[in-house]
């Protein structure tokens, strides 16, 4: 049981050294600098623009349909690299177990442009 | 690549079945859609096959693939077999409620044939992450399915309850899994049992083992893991509430059977009163609380939740003793009240669909007087009702009967506590089934009801065949109980071999 924890005692000390360093650099700045707080400075960071509207924001609900299919596709990535390097070795089982998964998102596919998610109006 | 097609025919053909119905989805106009419902139908038939030829065919006793973590043996196969008819059943209830509505036909039924290949992938899963993918299979896509009726707000509150609470469960059990592997090192079930023997005294290990019960305690709907379940079965569309009482709850007992006489035989002391205390209440509350409903659905929720107790209470006799006989009996027993309830309560739930068109209500005071003008569905209501409640000659009985044999063989004074607890909720679950059956039979029409207006709609086929199909079975089962029993003898012993 001991042992078992004893392994851990390397990420507890990675977790504090990360609290460490945060604590210090925060720590000796606030220390060093001056602080003269304007109304300009304390507005929310927004790539040096002024910023637009609330914190509260609505975000268009098909962002979500396309983060879904990016995903998808992004997985698909995931899988076909590692096929294309061990494609040799593989020989046609594996062609065709791919060949099959693709089409399987294929069909995906279809059916999301189908029910007309890749339209923007 | 060592795969053994043949073992993995049953989920080939419901992968294929899923890609061939999401294909006439998209190819189909709207008034062909029922052509995805009859795809689901024949392909479920057809993955009905294998199984069948892997039984008769013989040769190797179990198929064993992945490193041992896929496993197709006597359990995997009865279980299937059980899956796949429960989900032909639910199947062929949705085709007339689903057109009915002019809902997403193609999707529901590719959803739910989804949710029928996850519960096939339990059934032969032997170590974590198959069950674990296994479950999500199950779960995710009924999620979705509980929140059908979109324009219904008790539709979509089913679905977020349903939606919270499974999160919540899957996270309690990632996390006992976690420590499982993280302590045995291991996530075959083999390998835990292996390991495990060693680890009874840490306290990590009790812990894990408890986390992952209870994450099955709520797919069993165990109380006190049962809060979502009368919401989530009372706003869900009927035939979907029949297949979470049925399909998503025999395949977290699959999932228990799995973890407790495979993965945990060796820290019985950790599960055994454990599941004697989840028992227990899940058969006095249930009931009780059932005792109250005047919605017929609500009260099928909480009585599942009650029968849900009752499968249970087989574990804890297996948890008090060693004899392998006893256990073997106990498991046995388990499997044969699964089975047997799958059957009546989709039995019931399709007389409850019938039943709600005919007369619009699902209230039970509705139903009053319905043998004048539905004889029919008067007797198949009775049927289903009284063998819920446990009435020889009628499936139920013998379900009761395995339960008690298992319950009393050990002589343990705390079995024999839980079988005369289990003995007098059998008593308490009579009263309300009865009522069902006595309003149907004894109580007057309704005012304002008359006989001619609700005899006028006959029941569609596919609904008839579905009632055909379990009331066949719960005679059958009823009348010849024993040679059915042999069946499952046979997959209890696999499930507890080498305890």
């Amino acid at each position: 049981m001991s042992e078992y924890f004893q392994d851990y005692v390397a990420v507890a000390a990675f977790a504090a050294f990360g609290l460490v360093l945060v604590v210090l650099t925060l720590g000796i700045t606030y220390l060093v600098r001056p602080s003269n707080p304007t109304k300009e400075k304390v507005t929310t960071y927004e790539c040096g623009v002024d910023p637009v509207g609330e914190g509260w924001n609505h975000t268009f609900i098909r962002y979500y349909i396309f983060g879904l299919l990016f995903v998808v596709f992004d997985v698909e990535a995931v899988f076909l690299f590692p096929w294309a390097v061990a494609a040799e070795s593989l020989g046609v089982p594996g062609m065709i177990a791919v060949v099959i998964f693709i089409l399987t998102l294929l069909e995906g596919l279809l059916y999301a442009v189908r029910k007309g998610v890749l339209k923007w109006e | 690549m060592d795969l053994d097609y043949h073992a993995l025919a049953p989920e080939i053909v419901v992968a294929a079945t899923i890609l061939l119905v999401l294909g006439l989805d998209v190819a189909l106009p709207r008034r062909r859609k029922y052509w995805t419902a009859f795809a689901g139908v024949v392909g479920l038939t057809l993955a009905a096959v294998p199984l069948v030829t892997l039984a008769l065919g013989g040769g190797p006793g179990a198929r064993s693939m992945l490193g041992g973590g896929y496993v197709v043996d006597d359990f995997a196969l009865v279980l299937k077999a059980v899956f796949i008819a429960g989900g032909y059943l639910v199947l062929l209830m949705s085709v007339s409620y689903i057109e009915s509505d002019r809902y997403y036909q193609g999707e529901y039924y590719l959803l739910l044939l989804t949710s029928i290949l996850g519960s096939l992938i339990m059934a032969s899963s032997r170590d974590l992450i198959t069950v674990f993918v296994g479950l999500e299979l199950v779960t995710g896509p009924l999620f979705l399915l509980a929140g059908w009726r979109k324009g219904d707000a008790r539709s979509n509150e089913a679905s977020l309850k349903f939606f919270i609470l499974g999160v919540l469960s899957t996270a309690v059990l990632l996390y006992g899994m976690s420590f499982l592997y993280g302590l045995t090192g291991s996530v075959t079930f083999e390998g835990i049992r292996t390991a495990g023997a060693g680890l009874l005294d840490s306290g990590a290990f009790r812990l894990a083992v408890l986390f992952t019960l209870i994450g099955f305690g709520f797919k069993i709907t165990a109380v006190p893991f049962h809060f979502w379940a009368p919401d989530t079965y009372e706003g869900a569309p009927t035939p979907v509430t029949a297949y979470l009482s049925v399909g998503s709850k025999a395949a977290g007992f699959v999932g228990l059977l799995l973890l407790c006489y495979r993965a945990f035989p060796s820290v019985t002391e950790i599960w055994g009163p454990a599941l004697w205390v989840l028992a227990a209440l899940s058969m006095t509350l249930g009931n009780l609380t059932a005792l109250r409903q005047d919605n017929i659905v609500r009260m099928l929720a909480y009585s599942s939740i009650a029968q849900g107790g009752f499968i249970l209470v087989p574990f804890a006799a297996a948890a008090v003793t060693n004899d392998p006989l006893v256990i073997q009996e106990a498991a046995s027993a388990t499997i044969v009240y699964v089975i047997i309830y799958a059957f009546m309560n989709l039995g019931a739930f399709a007389v409850v669909i019938e039943g709600a068109r005919r007369t619009g209500t699902s209230m039970i005071d509705g139903w009053a007087g319905m043998w004048r003008y539905a004889p029919r569905l008067a007797v198949l209501g009775a049927v289903f009702f009284f063998s819920l409640a446990g009435i020889p000659p009628l499936a139920g009985w013998y379900a009761k009967f395995a339960m008690f044999l298992a319950i009393l063989r050990p002589g343990n004074p705390w079995t024999a506590a839980l079988a005369v607890i289990a003995a007098v909720n059998a008593v308490i679950a009579l009263v309300y089934y009865a009522r069902v059956g006595k309003t149907m039979w004894m109580d007057p029409l309704p005012d304002g009801a008359s006989d001619g207006e609700r005899t006028a709609r006959p029941m569609s086929g596919a609904l008839a065949l579905a009632l055909g199909i379990s009331v066949i079975f719960v005679i059958l089962a009823g009348v010849l109980p024993f040679q059915l029993a042999g069946v499952f003898a046979e997959a209890a012993k696999v499930v507890t071999a080498g305890i």
